[in-house]
């Protein structure tokens, strides 16, 4: 193949003018839309009236007479508390949710940001304590779980506190894993969460720009608290599961979500599929098609 | 290696003398290279060894597949290096014969099939066209068993839901689900009372419940009583293809389907705003009877799932 | 003691020269006649570059796949019967699933090297589709496709077709939730074909979805229909191979009338059944360290269940990224739907590419005027418009293939989901418009240098009296075994070229 040919240069500027054309307006696009973010932001969302009529029973007097089936412990947390929570919050989110906690702050609108009146203990709990709460970016469409700026007893005290303003539930839970069934809870969380969380609990995205997190790493009693209050764009699973079914989903993401039986080896990330193709090519066809390289011969 | 082949001058194996250097071995030093592929053998062996110890042993899972598969690769390395090494390292060459048979075959051939068969055809062009027609409509006969036996004709199945006038809302456990059971931004799936557990109830009947707040919604005009102290429900079967629609949005007040992430706006009638998905999703009527149920005014008014071609 | 010796030797002489295998030779000679088609086999040579060992891949992993199939069907119920799983995995204990499920989830735990079998059959399956689909890709691009060979195109095309169709039907044995969906879809875009499609439907399925037979229905078709039409195929495939010869890249000593390379025995023997253990070996690897399909992590079907992320394998990718990239076209004509956004992707187009694929051959012979047999092989860059449009193909599959993970990437880059999808629009119909110039410049240029892609030799430029540069590849020395750049000595002496003299002194350059 020593053919003879003329040297001159090539010119395929076009080519490169097409192409970052084509680059720069993809990534234009993207980073508008990023900036525009006509997303709505994690709105307020009214009280939920009243609680189900499965978790907190009430008689005609309006006392709670029986809360939970026993599944799940569910506590005030102590009144003590109340004195560091307000001091807390006052250093740390009325500058955004108001000194009232009513999302009126200071020098700002209504609705700007969330009412934190009347949610009960459990959600000021849950966002705190995962971190999602003082939010990084208030902008952002959707806080994402980090190392709190809070340890638990102060997201606990901070709960107190805000629940006193006025007082509601669900109470901070714990659930009794002992007499759990795993079983059960397979069962249903293929049926209630896997549709956005995925069956193996890795968590993707949602529509817009919201998303499923992870449950690969989450305690046990944050667990309940999600499920039963509905933090940001999760549904609240109230009167329709039971205390002794929450435990059990709670059981069932605590051991096989968090603790995989991987016995046929690597789990690939739990991506299924799409991490299952790129392995067999790249690993299986690649591997052997270079082997194949070797077997043959090069001209 | 490459290169020294490409300087010898393939030769073919008809005619090679035994001392000829196209039958040598690649190798530069066999000897060294024999003692590698024996060493290769026998690590092969060992692990084969290996998987049936482990085997027995009942040791962990993965050790089966690590020591077969290395003895296999192994084995397989060996021989390929023999292959490349140790034998006759040519290259050789070989003719191609001609495809294409001779003239006066390919007229035989031709002749044979045109004449001879085209003169059995012309004598008995009757019978023939018989057979011909006998041989068709026996394909298309035979066709008939081997399809129709196969499932019942689809009549009017995909149009019906078993949701009826006065159908309890049952969750998957069969109880029935009450006003005061959803909170704002709940969401269950239900479905008519007494098919929660049959495998066709579960894939037709499947509807979401969700609620979205204390007061009566309106999804639609004509849909004024449909949605009872805040309660809506549509249809689980995506109008695209079929999945479960178990993703809500609360806060979007969206369905999304997980599977092509066409998204539903639950206070619009489930009307798709993103996404593959054609049209909105049925809604089911409710009302709230004297007990507190929650139960259907009827069924749905339009065939439920992915569009086909009988659905108008 | 001398007539033991005659003995022996008369013996041995008897046996002839080949001895005792000699003997049996004969005997085998005497029933079947096969000494000279025998010879004529052994002595076959075989091409042996390295790209033609991707078809071998292919081969192999079929035969891995048999192999382990087998063993899967002792244990395997094809049957949606419902039962309670009462095996050795807690979370589903007591759950009521199908026989199939449980008998998958029993097969994987319970039973030894059941697990490894399971995993290596699917493996061995993503290798096998992989190994077609680069193996197409050589012969596309090298033009091994043409006059003999149409015939084995075609065979090509449909065994791709079947490999896929089994691989989607076989992993939707266990009726897990994450395969049960894909049946779902599948249904639907059963259903979506206009006029046929709620008849041919109903009668695959038995009913309505899911109904009670297709599992087994599936089974049956996994298990016996498309293997033997697979091996079959397979092995008109390989007749053809041999009885037209392989073909071969031009070199040294290669025409269009001989095949150079290595005898079938023992060399091409010994190494392609070196590469089968290869290629078992490998699966058998990947199977006992890398985990693929843990339905037991997926729970059983049901219908009102679903997981998100739920991509299909590999090779179903592309229809499962133009399902979502298509937009909501529905049209109702005279009392009828047409689901145009789910008839088109998943019906239209890939009929359209397999179409394509099947009639290129004849398309290339029509545009090129080519009618003559060729047994030499181009090199890619010879051929630019078909490299480029092969190339192009291979982008558009490839951005509907990455499509499918639309949600995977917008999760992994933290982009919006809605934004994510718009791009894969854009990215798929540009995709073929940008990739076609880009190669085809890539070769051209390629074409321009001799030992491109390879360690440079010299070149030495020279340039002729009318301006024009010349250059040529230097040889590579003897010893230069690898090619590496040698010095080559600068001549001492330039010939200059002869110029004639002009009348007047003015010194002309002629033209």
């Amino acid at each position: 193949m020593n053919n003879v040919r003329t040297l001159s240069l090539k010119r395929f500027h076009w080519v490169a003018a097409l192409l970052v054309l084509l680059l720069g307006t993809v990534s234009l696009y993207e980073s508008s839309a990023g900036a525009a973010n006509n997303s709505p932001l994690q709105t307020t969302r009214s009280n939920s009236g009243t609680p189900n009529s499965s978790i907190v029973v009430k008689n005609k007097a309006g006392t709670v007479t029986k809360y939970g089936d026993g599944a799940i412990i569910y506590k005030l947390p102590s009144s003590a508390l109340i004195p560091l929570g307000k001091a807390l919050f006052e250093e740390n989110c009325a500058s955004c949710h108001g000194t009232d906690a009513n999302g009126v702050p200071a020098n700002g609108t209504a609705g700007a940001y969330p009412n934190l009146r009347g949610l009960g203990p459990a959600t000021v709990d849950f966002w705190v304590v995962s971190g999602r709460m003082p939010a990084a970016d208030p902008r952002s469409v959707q806080a994402g779980r980090k190392t709190g700026r809070l340890d638990a007893k102060q997201a606990l005290a901070l709960a107190a506190y805000v629940n006193s303003l006025d007082p509601s539930y669900p109470y901070i839970p714990t659930p009794n894993l002992k007499t759990a069934n795993v079983s059960d809870g397979e069962a249903l969380f293929s049926l209630n969460c896997a549709a956005c969380h995925t069956i193996e609990g890795d968590g993707d995205a949602l529509a817009l720009d919201t998303y499923a997190p992870s449950l690969r790493h989450i305690p046990a009693y944050q667990v309940v608290e999600a499920i039963r209050t509905g933090p940001g764009n999760m549904p609240r699973f109230t009167g329709n599961l039971s205390d002794a079914q929450v435990r059990d989903i709670v059981k069932y993401v605590t051991t096989e979500i968090q603790h995989p039986n991987n016995p046929g080896g690597f789990g690939l990330g739990g991506l299924g599929p799409v991490a299952e193709g790129f392995v067999g090519l790249a690993l299986g066809v690649g591997i052997l098609a270079l082997v194949g390289f070797w077997v043959g011969e090069r001209q | 290696m490459s290169d020294e082949m490409e300087h010898r001058t393939p030769v073919s194996l008809a005619n090679v003398r035994a001392d000829d250097p196209h039958l040598q071995p690649a190798a530069k030093n066999p000897r060294r290279v024999e003692q590698v592929i024996g060493l290769l053998f026998v690590l092969g062996i060992a692990c084969f060894i290996g998987f049936a110890v482990t085997y027995f042993l009942d040791a962990p899972a993965w050790t089966y597949g690590a020591t077969l598969g290395m003895g296999l690769f192994l084995m397989g390395v060996g021989q390929v290096a023999w292959g490349k090494y140790l034998m006759p390292r040519g290259p050789f060459v070989e003719e191609r014969h001609e495809l294409a048979s001779s003239e006066t075959e390919r007229s035989a051939f031709a002749a044979a099939i045109v004449d001879r068969g085209g003169g059995t055809v012309k004598r008995r062009r009757f019978l023939f066209g018989l057979l011909g027609g006998g041989v068709g409509i026996f394909s298309l006969v035979a066709l008939i068993p081997l399809m129709r036996s196969f499932g019942p004709q689809p009549k009017g199945t995909l149009f019906k839901t078993n949701w009826k006038k006065g159908s309890y809302l049952v969750d998957s456990t069969g109880r029935r689900v009450q006003v005061g059971d959803l909170g704002i931004g709940s969401i269950v799936t239900v479905f008519p009372q007494g098919f929660e557990n049959s495998e066709n109830g579960q894939a037709v009947d499947q509807t979401v419940l969700i609620r979205i707040s204390n007061e009566d919604v309106v999804t639609g005009k004509g849909r004024e009583t449909w949605g009872p102290h805040g309660y809506i429900a549509y249809s689980k079967v995506c109008t695209h293809l079929g999945c479960p629609v178990g993703l809500y949005e609360q806060q979007l007040e969206l369905l999304v389907c997980p599977c092509h992430q066409s998204q539903f706006d639950v206070t619009k009638a489930a009307i798709p705003i993103f996404g593959p998905a054609p049209r909105p999703l049925p809604q089911l009527p409710l009302y709230v009877d004297a007990s507190g149920n929650l139960r259907s005014q009827n069924g749905f008014d339009q065939p439920v799932g992915p569009g086909f071609w009988e659905r108008a | 003691m001398s007539t033991e010796v005659n003995t022996e030797r008369t013996k041995k002489q008897a046996l002839g020269p080949y001895g005792k295998l000699g003997q049996t030779l004969n005997e085998l000679d005497d029933r079947l006649g096969v000494a000279k088609g025998g010879r004529t086999f052994l002595d076959k040579i075989f091409p042996d570059h390295w790209s033609f060992m991707l078809g071998e891949i292919a081969l192999y992993s079929f035969f891995v796949l048999l192999i382990t199939g087998i063993f899967l069907c002792f244990f395997y119920t094809p049957s949606q019967a419902l039962t309670i799983y009462h095996g050795s995995y807690a979370p589903l204990v007591g759950q009521r699933v199908s026989e199939a499920f449980a008998s998958t989830v029993n097969l994987s735990f319970q039973v030894r090297t059941g697990l490894l079998m399971r995993q290596m059959h699917h493996w061995a399956c993503d290798i096998f589709v992989g190994a077609i689909v680069v193996h197409m890709a050589r012969v596309f691009f090298t033009g091994a496709f043409r006059k003999p060979r149409e015939l084995n195109w075609t065979i090509g095309v449909t065994l791709l077709t079947l490999a896929i169709v089994n691989g989607f039907i076989g992993y939707s044995l266990p009726d897990d939730l994450v395969s049960g969906t894909g049946i779902r879809i599948a249904y639907s875009i059963i259903l979506s074909i206009p006029l046929l499609g709620t008849y041919v439907a109903f009668f695959l399925f038995g009913g309505n979805f899911p109904g009670t037979d297709i599992i087994q229905r599936f089974f049956f078709i996994h298990v016996l229909i498309i293997p033997l039409i697979i091996l079959g195929l397979v092995g008109a495939h390989l007749f053809l191979l041999v009885r037209q010869k392989h073909t071969q890249f031009p070199g040294e000593g290669r025409t269009e009338h001989n095949v150079v390379g290595s005898p079938m025995f023992p060399v091409f023997i010994a190494k392609t059944n070196g590469f089968f253990f290869i290629v078992a070996g490998v699966t058998a690897l990947l199977g006992a360290f890398a985990q693929i399909n843990p339905i037991w992590q997926f729970g059983p079907y049901v219908a009102d269940h679903i997981s998100y992320a739920v991509q299909p394998d590999w090779y179903m990718g592309w229809l499962d990224g133009a399902l979502r990239v298509f937009p909501s076209w529905e049209t109702v004509v005279f009392g009828h739907t047409i689901p145009w956004e789910v008839t088109i992707p998943s019906v239209i187009f890939p009929g359209i590419i397999f179409n394509i694929c099947y009639v290129w051959p004849a398309l290339e012979r029509r545009y090129t005027k080519d009618y003559a047999l060729h047994n030499l092989l181009d090199r890619p860059r010879d051929r630019p418009k078909r490299t480029a449009a092969g190339v192009a193909m291979l982008a558009l599959l490839g951005m509907t293939f990455i499509a499918s993970a639309t949600d995977v990437i917008a999760h992994f880059l933290d982009l919006p989901l809605n934004d994510v999808l718009v791009a894969m629009r854009i990215l798929i119909i540009a995709s073929p418009f940008v990739a076609y110039p880009i190669a085809y410049v890539i070769c051209k240029e390629l074409q321009g240098f001799a030992n491109a892609g390879k360690r440079k030799t010299a070149n030495i430029v020279s340039r002729t009296p009318e301006g024009e540069y010349v250059s040529v590849s230097a040889p590579h020395y003897e010893d230069d075994v690898h090619n590496e750049l040698e010095a080559i000595p600068v001549p001492k002496f330039v010939v200059e070229p002869e110029i004639p003299e002009s009348p007047g002194g003015v010194r002309t350059v002629p033209r």
